[in-house]
């Protein structure tokens, strides 16, 4: 790993990050076994830094759709643990009231653009939302994720293709992750890496290692700073795997146990950890110190959550059709 | 804005002629029967379109829109000349022609007195007069009535080509678009499905530069529709489509790898569209200037030189090619003008499944 620049609390920052992702997904999944989880639940276990260190390298501004895999975006951007408590648990005054489960919601003060379940579909939309910005004359940028699954889709063909005509600033994550549910990529795409779409759309790509932060914050920013040059859109492949079930109910058994265990090698976490340590940036106790404090603050958080309510019956249609004054 | 941008990329109005090769780069030429074949067919297409757009429309005959591929002829013919059939189910090809490939309905078969039924809307017509002009298909041809949204066959095509692996022939899918219909979502996945599994189908696009009024420099970031191969892991080529022998041979070298496994092809044909989008279009916004350049490119004449380069025919042999063409077409439309409208009480039959 090599740091592209970052300061040393900027490569703390990020670490705690990292951290915080892992933690509250953890603490998600334990929910969901309890009965508690409304819904799916998608987990980002192994792809941490993806999520983290394209957040990161974007400004507060700059436009950012989260799919379901990207907590740790949404972390970044500031999104209070508390509040994706709330969400998954279904409670009345979590984002979507109650009305929807895991990462659909969006922010738009924070310029968060919420998911759409149909995989693909975020894409066109978010050139539309680069257009949008270009046509008010903003500086931003317009970050969202897709899997590998999600490039064989129609909507990622039009939206990218339409970035490209239109030289927008779209910056497109392709989290190859090995597996859409249970189709592995030899049987998604004939290519040997997704970066190779770049070309056929006459926009810049590349392909980094998605287990290394620091690597996916230096593509990313290349990337923003392509974009608000007017160089037009990046398509940035990022590796790594997906090391639980599609979602918390799937045990991935047509996942061959090697693969599993040499991509468990190669965890973000870990990784970065050990750069810190040997870049002398920090000292093991100090690591420890920092999953150690945000413990205590989430389990406070699921507490608080579990306690707020349910929305009422009678709030079920309400924010669902738009309602006019 | 829009204009600006592109005006900073440097990619305004920009034609292909510079980067078209010869006709040398034909490395497989046809029999003397097979160029002879090819001309007239291109002839044929022309003298039919041109009456259906410039006569049978005007005079107020033709039920909805028309759309010829004035032109482009070489790129329907070149590809038709390798089209395998007459063997039966387990034998013949299967094309999805776009609605600029009339010669590909009437290299397979389908007469011109059919095609101009059809476009009257006569119950002889192949869908007896239930929709019109190139929404029409006969699988007694082995003909995939075009999908009017443009892209949707894409995946059709890729699916019977999987039909023709499991059942383990060597049959090819042949499909043909246009440079617009590139942009479709579709048209992303047909290719991409059929490059994972290595179906045997050969995607043909007419590149004419045109999508109704949207030139191809705002469909596309890429040079060359060809570009987006390698984003699926196939091999594409860009070849000039207004000479029939090297269509010929580009189409023929991507039949022979589809027919032996080894997976489709992306073919694009440089091309121009001669014409409006539609008979009912001027096509206003098409710089004069390209008419006139494409015109001197025109694949008939191209085609006609090279055959009487050949001394294969002259002036004489042309004339009489013509007035065959003209007498069979007049003949053709005397037919078509007789034949009855479908009645009113049959309007819904064939139109959903009918059990037996």
């Amino acid at each position: 790993m090599r740091n592209p620049g970052l300061s040393r609390s900027q490569l703390l920052e990020i670490h705690r990050f990292i951290c915080l992702n892992r933690m509250v997904e953890d603490r998600l999944s334990a929910l969901y076994r309890q009965g508690q989880i409304h819904g799916g639940l998608y987990s980002s276990l192994g792809q941490e830094g993806i999520s983290v260190g394209t957040a990161y390298a974007l400004a507060p501004e700059d436009l950012l759709a989260a799919m379901i895999r990207n907590i740790g975006s949404l972390l970044v951007r500031g999104v209070a643990p508390l509040t994706l408590f709330l969400q998954f648990l279904a409670r009345g005054d979590s984002p979507t009231g109650g009305k929807d489960g895991t990462l659909h919601f969006d922010d738009l003060e924070k310029s968060l653009i919420g998911p759409i379940s149909v995989l693909g579909t975020l894409i066109p939309v978010m050139t539309g939302a680069a257009l949008a910005a270009r046509m008010r004359g903003e500086d931003r940028v317009a970050l969202t994720y897709i899997g590998d699954g999600g490039t064989s889709t129609g909507d990622f063909h039009e939206g990218l293709n339409l970035a490209a005509v239109l030289n927008l600033p779209l910056i497109l994550v392709v989290e190859n992750n090995g597996y859409a549910y249970s189709t592995p990529t030899h049987r998604q795409f004939a290519v040997e890496s997704l970066a190779e779409r770049g070309p056929a759309y006459g926009i810049a790509s590349e392909t980094v290692d998605g287990t290394d932060v620091l690597a996916v914050y230096a593509a990313t920013r290349r990337a923003v700073e392509r974009g608000r040059q007017g160089g037009g859109p990046t398509l940035v492949e990022c590796r790594a795997f997906r090391r639980r079930g599609h979602a918390e109910h799937d045990d991935m058994r047509y996942v061959p146990k090697a693969l599993l265990q040499a991509w468990e090698k190669r965890d973000p976490l870990d990784r970065l950890e050990e750069f810190l340590l040997d870049e002398g940036h920090a000292t093991k106790k100090e690591l420890r110190a920092v999953r150690e404090g945000i413990g205590p603050s989430l389990d406070e958080a699921v507490r608080t959550a579990l306690e707020r309510p349910y929305p009422p019956p009678e709030e079920t249609l309400r924010d669902v059709y738009h309602e006019t004054e | 804005m829009l204009a600006r941008d592109r005006k900073s990329q440097g990619v305004g109005p920009r034609t292909v002629s510079s980067s078209v090769r010869p006709a040398t780069d034909a490395t497989r030429v046809p029999d003397d029967a097979s160029l002879l074949k090819m001309l007239y067919y291109m002839k044929l297409t022309r003298a039919l379109e041109t009456r259906i757009e410039r006569k049978l429309y005007r005079q107020g005959k033709i039920v909805g829109g028309v759309y010829v591929g004035r032109g482009q002829e070489a790129i329907s013919v070149g590809a038709a000349m390798h089209m395998r059939r007459g063997g039966g189910e387990d034998h013949d090809d299967i094309v999805s022609p776009s609605h600029r490939d009339m010669a590909v309905f009437l290299m397979q078969g389908v007469p011109p007195e059919k095609i101009l039924a059809q476009y009257m809307g006569r119950k002889t017509g192949l869908t007896r007069g239930r929709d019109g002009n190139m929404h029409m298909g006969d699988l007694r041809h082995r003909l995939i009535a075009f999908v009017s949204h443009l892209g949707d066959s894409i995946p059709v095509a890729a699916g019977c080509a999987l039909t023709f692996r499991m059942h383990g022939t060597d049959q090819v899918s042949f499909c043909f678009f246009g440079e617009g219909a590139t942009s479709r979502g579709d048209w992303h996945e047909g290719l991409n499905f059929a490059a994972v599994l290595q179906l045997p189908v050969v995607f043909i696009c007419n590149n004419n530069q045109y999508a109704y009024s949207t030139h191809v420099s705002r469909q596309m970031k890429v040079e060359r529709v060809s570009d987006r191969a390698r984003g699926y892991g196939m091999p594409g080529e860009s070849k000039d489509g207004n000479d029939v022998l090297v269509v010929y041979d580009a189409i023929g070298r991507a039949v022979e790898r589809a027919r032996h496994g080894e997976g489709p092809t992306l073919l694009e044909f440089l091309t121009f569209r001669m014409t409006g989008h539609s008979a009912h279009d001027d096509a206003g916004y098409v710089p004069k200037v390209l008419f006139a350049e494409w015109e001197r490119k025109d694949p008939i004449r191209r085609c006609e030189d090279d055959l009487k380069g050949r001394r294969l025919l002259d002036a004489g042999a042309v004339q009489a090619m013509e007035s065959r063409i003209e007498g069979e077409l007049d003949e053709a439309v005397a037919w078509a003008e007789a034949q009855p409208y479908p009645s009113p009480e049959e309007c819904l039959t064939g139109v959903y499944h009918e059990q037996a």
